[in-house]
């Protein structure tokens, strides 16, 4: 294993693997992944992995969301098999009070071109007959699909090292300094040295940018999901909340906790979440689950990913998201234009992290 | 014994399988299952995680004692979803959220100037 190369990116998940896939299209720099664990040890193996589009607001993100989501049909040509389905995505409602609300999201959304339908109880119950006729309607759009995280991440990495990208594991960065035109980064396993960096740590992301004296403003955020054994197929769409996996397994869940990183599960929140199965999908009462987990994802502060240069500290880049199994087609192409080209094809100025700064002048 | 010998009986995983993501750098049980889906059936790794552990030693040469377990969750057996719901609905201070109430209470709710 070589010490020097182009671009060092800190950090194998969803984001991570997949901008060093597409900076390895070109065959162009040497390229160094290190992660403090293996793939799919964090938050890209603990999800249930939605590509989701419709409810993300204001709609300019949800349309970076909707770029993504059209891209995966093309990934999955050149990477392999990920398993994306574009199922439809329902948000289901409770109340008819919500209807107006539904209707405020349709009208926005159409601005960035996201077409959503507000269905009624009798729309909703011809698309998906197995969800609860409580439910008072729901939003619907065709852009909203999944993927399968673990193939997802596997085939990012198999197709980067295809294009000789050098991956570290079990290797956790200590320290990060930057001499002249040099980053050179520290680790559990010696150190490396790279003329650009990328910071792509999830929600360890903090604690890279303290290692280059940079305040990176993201929370950690606990998720808890429910699985169950493998069903005959019972859901054709991916529901706000639930989906239905190829292999006939159903995953449940929709918390958000900050507890810093805790990846327990805790049986209030698994109380919670059986409620909303049943509530959404009765027939799940009869389901046996096999098992809950726990995933911490990280957040930035506003909600909307960081993407861009990092100020005062040249040919230093930053990715951090919430949505970062939706995200990652978009962001590893942006990334890699970024690098290339030095300007994206999309404006990224609203996910630029100086954002932040302003907001508090 | 040969490389299709089935490890994990719930998702038919075999030894050839197990050994290829050791070859891609895995280092414990939980690696092993995210790339190959061994242990994630329903019997939840009790079958295949001491036969898994073996290989790991087989293959890296690692003492049994430094390759860790199966991360165990709850429910640890099956349990029917309808005994793990409490019935009534969840409190408003509950962590479990609506997605569609989520995008809602967003709505113009962007809280810095474009």
């Amino acid at each position: 294993m070589k010490n020097s190369y182009d671009i060092a990116i800190i950090g194998s998940g969803a984001v991570g693997s997949s901008i060093a896939y597409h900076l390895s299209e070109t065959k162009q720099k040497d390229i160094l992944v290190i992660d403090k664990g293996f793939p799919l040890a964090g938050t890209s193996g603990s999800t249930q992995a939605w590509v989701w589009v419709h409810p993300k607001t204001p709609s300019w993100y949800g349309e970076l969301n909707m770029y993504s989501a059209e891209l995966y049909p093309i990934l999955e040509k050149k990477i392999g098999d990920v398993e994306y389905r574009r199922t439809g995505g329902i948000a289901p409602f409770f109340s008819e009070s919500d209807r107006k609300d539904a209707l405020k999201l349709a009208e926005a959304q159409a601005e960035a071109g996201i077409n959503i339908d507000v269905l009624s109880r009798k729309e909703v119950l011809e698309k998906e007959p197995a969800l609860s006729p409580n439910i008072a309607g729901a939003t619907f759009s065709q852009l909203d699909g999944n993927v399968n995280p673990f193939r997802l991440v596997e085939l990012y990495i198999k197709a980067a090292k295809k294009n000789d990208v050098t991956f570290s594991f079990y290797n956790r960065v200590h320290d990060i300094q930057k001499r002249k035109d040099t980053f050179t980064i520290h680790t559990e396993k010696g150190e490396f040295a790279a003329k650009q960096l990328i910071l792509a740590g999830g929600p360890w992301t903090k604690e890279l940018g303290n290692m280059i004296n940079i305040t990176i403003p993201v929370k950690q955020v606990r998720g808890q999901i429910l699985v169950t054994e493998p069903l005959a197929p019972l859901l054709k769409h991916t529901i706000g909340g639930i989906r239905q996996a190829n292999n006939g397994e159903i995953l449940i869940g929709y918390s958000k906790e900050e507890v810093g990183y805790d990846r327990r599960t805790d049986l209030d929140v698994i109380h919670d979440t059986a409620n909303m199965a049943v509530q959404y999908v009765p027939d799940l009462a009869k389901a046996n689950v096999v098992r809950c987990f726990s995933g911490i994802r990280v957040m930035p502060e506003d909600g909307l990913p960081i993407i861009g240069n990092l100020p005062g500290l040249e040919n230093a880049f930053i990715a951090s998201m919430h949505s970062g199994i939706t995200l990652s087609p978009i962001v590893g192409t942006l990334m890699s234009e970024l690098i290339f080209d030095g300007e994206t094809s999309i404006d990224i100025q609203n996910y630029d992290i100086q954002r932040f700064e302003k907001m508090k002048a | 014994m040969d490389q299709s010998t089935i490890v994990c009986r719930c998702e038919e995983i075999n030894i050839d399988e197990i050994e290829t993501a050791i070859k891609m750098g895995a280092e414990t049980f939980d690696d092993i299952k995210r790339l190959t889906r061994c242990g994630m059936g329903p019997c939840q790794a009790k079958v295949c995680m001491n036969l898994v552990r073996q290989l790991i030693y087989d293959y890296a040469g690692k003492p049994l004692s430094d390759i860790p377990p199966a991360r165990l969750r709850m429910p640890l057996k099956v349990t029917r979803m309808e005994t793990l719901a409490s019935n009534d609905s969840p409190s408003s201070s509950s962590s479990v959220i609506s997605v569609f109430n989520e995008s809602a209470s967003n709505q113009g709710g962007d809280i810095r100037e474009k």
